[in-house]
């Protein structure tokens, strides 16, 4: 081993310090031939002769520390590691589906003939429903049936776009770099089956087993990726949140994966505020806006930043928990407004204003909303609530819940008058 | 380790040397620790099957798990796309030639039936399974039918057993 690496040093010198040759082998022409590579090379090498390679480092290729100073003076970091990138001084940089390989080769004819097929058939589907809906009813029964086709071919469409594109290896590159274009039906099928997989598992039994579920609304099946962020610090769901760190509004990414313009209606709903004389539970809103617009791209929500006129109902308000009361379960709703109509605000500021004992069930039914994403954070006492509590004027502040003793029944009674 | 006859089978053809087991017989040699031996730790009994599994696992002779670079592996992953496409395409194309040949069968029938002009008769006739498989067995269906030839070729030396 060390004897070839020793050999090999004088090589990779020699390679190391002409890399003015790699770097003619980036700026390949797009339909260049496997053989043709030497011809290529020496064209672009001519080009790029005026001007010499320490002039204008180009941030994939340098791998010299004082080069890559003068990148980084100039604010543009190196790419990748320096071994990659003294690997790709000396790579021919042939794009990944020219690669030689014989049988990749064949499979992406195998692939791309198949594409071409479903492409037809896209052609050939959308024609159908333009013919589809060019024929002209008389009657409700004809309308109807009319629709239901036309709405199975819609599906049809759907999936056939994502068949066309599913087994192309650079799509699967650019979903698994984050790079994949949400408004593409082929990424965000392989976004909702990945979220599916994994994070909608996972919001599902914990806003299921802590009981959110049959406490705060009937149902939920979450439909929307939901993402929740106090400052840049991401919260997974049921996780315990600081109250110093909840005191400010969280932010929320709600990714849809349905291609169309949504209004909704977010809610913060603490169902575990403890009431001393009932001995029982209350509900409690922290925050309620109204007529929030998302779609594929706007999946960005502030809570803080929603306008104060046209969309907030109840401002946020710091969750904390009491001293010796258990722990609060912050559940976050998204709910879709019917038929995505806008709520009337000024109707709604009127008439929600009392924050305690309004529950979201109340609010579902008056309003026509459905719920479809869900989020789920506790809070519980800690070292900064009394902080909090101060600051947001809890009257309760001072005062630390006990468990009432529960007298033990007389046959479960360690020692009862009957033995002594 | 007393293994049982699979396992040891296993093991020879893995060409596992069996551990020669410590007979109880012989004295332990005596350390110098002072503490009685009664206090040391029971070892828990392990499961012998997980033991093995972890034995061929990790055993050099079991195949490495396939690690590739990330080019490698979207090459990998579309040459096995490209199969897999393959297969559904040969799949679909022989389900359709079966239906096909299917229908192009029932249509012939249709066709004797009405076509004929003999009232339907001889397609009654064909259709009648009086008789099938009575009084001789098709010698196709005397053993189990596979798509290829055995690798020995025809065996003339069989003799049926008196």
């Amino acid at each position: 081993m060390a004897h070839c690496e020793r050999a090999s040093k004088p090589l990779l010198k020699c390679i190391r310090t002409s890399y003015v040759r790699g770097l003619a082998g980036v700026q390949l022409p797009a339909n260049r031939g496997f053989q043709s590579s030497a011809v290529a090379r020496d064209e672009a090498q001519g080009e790029t002769a005026s001007q010499p390679f320490y002039r204008a480092p180009d941030p994939a290729l340098v791998s010299s520390p004082r080069l890559e100073k003068k990148l980084l003076k100039q604010g543009i970091a190196p790419i990748g590691s320096r071994r990659r990138r003294v690997a790709l001084q000396g790579s021919d940089n042939i794009p990944f589906e020219q690669l030689p390989y014989q049988c990749f080769q064949e499979a992406r004819q195998i692939l791309q003939a198949d594409r071409e097929e479903k492409l037809q058939e896209i052609q050939s589907v959308r024609e159908k429903i333009a013919r589809v809906q060019a024929v002209p009813t008389e009657n409700v029964r004809e309308e109807l049936a009319k629709k239901s086709k036309l709405g199975a071919l819609e599906q049809h469409l759907q999936h056939l776009k994502i068949l066309a594109d599913i087994n192309d290896p650079l799509v699967k590159r650019k979903f698994e770099d984050g790079q994949g274009d949400m408004t593409k039906p082929v990424y965000r099928f392989l976004a909702k089956r990945k979220w599916e997989e994994y994070r909608r598992k996972i919001l599902v039994q914990r806003i299921t087993q802590m009981k959110v579920i049959p406490d705060v609304l009937a149902h939920c099946e979450p439909v929307v990726d939901t993402k929740l962020y106090f400052g840049r610090r991401v919260v997974q769901p049921g996780d315990f949140v600081t109250s110093r760190i909840s005191a400010t509004a969280p932010k929320l990414d709600i990714q849809m994966f349905e291609r169309e313009e949504k209004l909704v209606t977010i809610a913060v709903v603490d169902p575990d505020v403890p009431n001393v004389e009932t001995d029982s539970f209350d509900y409690r809103v922290h925050y309620l806006a109204v007529n929030v617009p998302i779609s594929i791209l706007n999946t960005k929500v502030d809570l803080a930043k929603l306008s104060p006129e046209a969309q907030v109902i109840l401002p946020w308000l710091a969750p904390v928990a009491q001293k010796g009361s258990p722990y609060h379960r912050l559940s976050v709703f998204i709910l879709d407004q019917k038929d995505s109509q806008p709520l009337n605000v000024a109707d709604l500021k009127a008439q929600e204003t009392n924050r305690d004992n309004t529950q979201l069930r109340t609010l579902q039914a008056r309003y026509h909303l459905k719920p479809i994403g869900a989020h789920l954070f506790r809070t519980q006492w800690d070292e900064t609530t009394a902080e909090v509590m101060e600051e947001i004027g809890f009257s309760d502040a001072n005062v630390e819940l006990r468990r009432k003793r529960v007298e033990p029944l007389p046959y479960k009674r360690r020692n009862p008058a009957s033995f002594r | 380790m007393r293994l049982s006859p699979v396992l040891a089978s296993l093991a020879s053809v893995f060409r596992i040397p069996l551990r020669p087991t410590q007979s109880l017989g012989q004295p332990l040699p005596r350390s110098f620790s002072s503490t009685p031996s009664m206090a040391k730790k029971q070892a828990a009994p392990k499961d012998k099957k997980i033991t093995m599994i972890r034995y061929f696992l990790w055993h050099p002779l079991t195949p490495r798990p396939l690690r590739f670079s990330r080019n490698r592996y979207l090459r990998h992953w579309t040459i096995h796309r490209a199969w897999q496409l393959y297969t559904s395409q040969q799949r679909r194309k022989g389900e359709l030639e079966l239906q096909r040949q299917w229908q192009a069968m029932s249509a012939a029938c249709e066709e004797l039936r009405t076509g004929a002009g003999d009232g339907g008769r001889l397609f009654r006739l064909s259709m009648n399974k009086k008789g099938v498989f009575r009084d001789m067995f098709p010698i196709e269906y005397g053993r189990l039918q596979t798509e290829t030839p055995s690798k020995e070729g025809w065996n003339h030396a069989w003799k049926r057993i008196e």
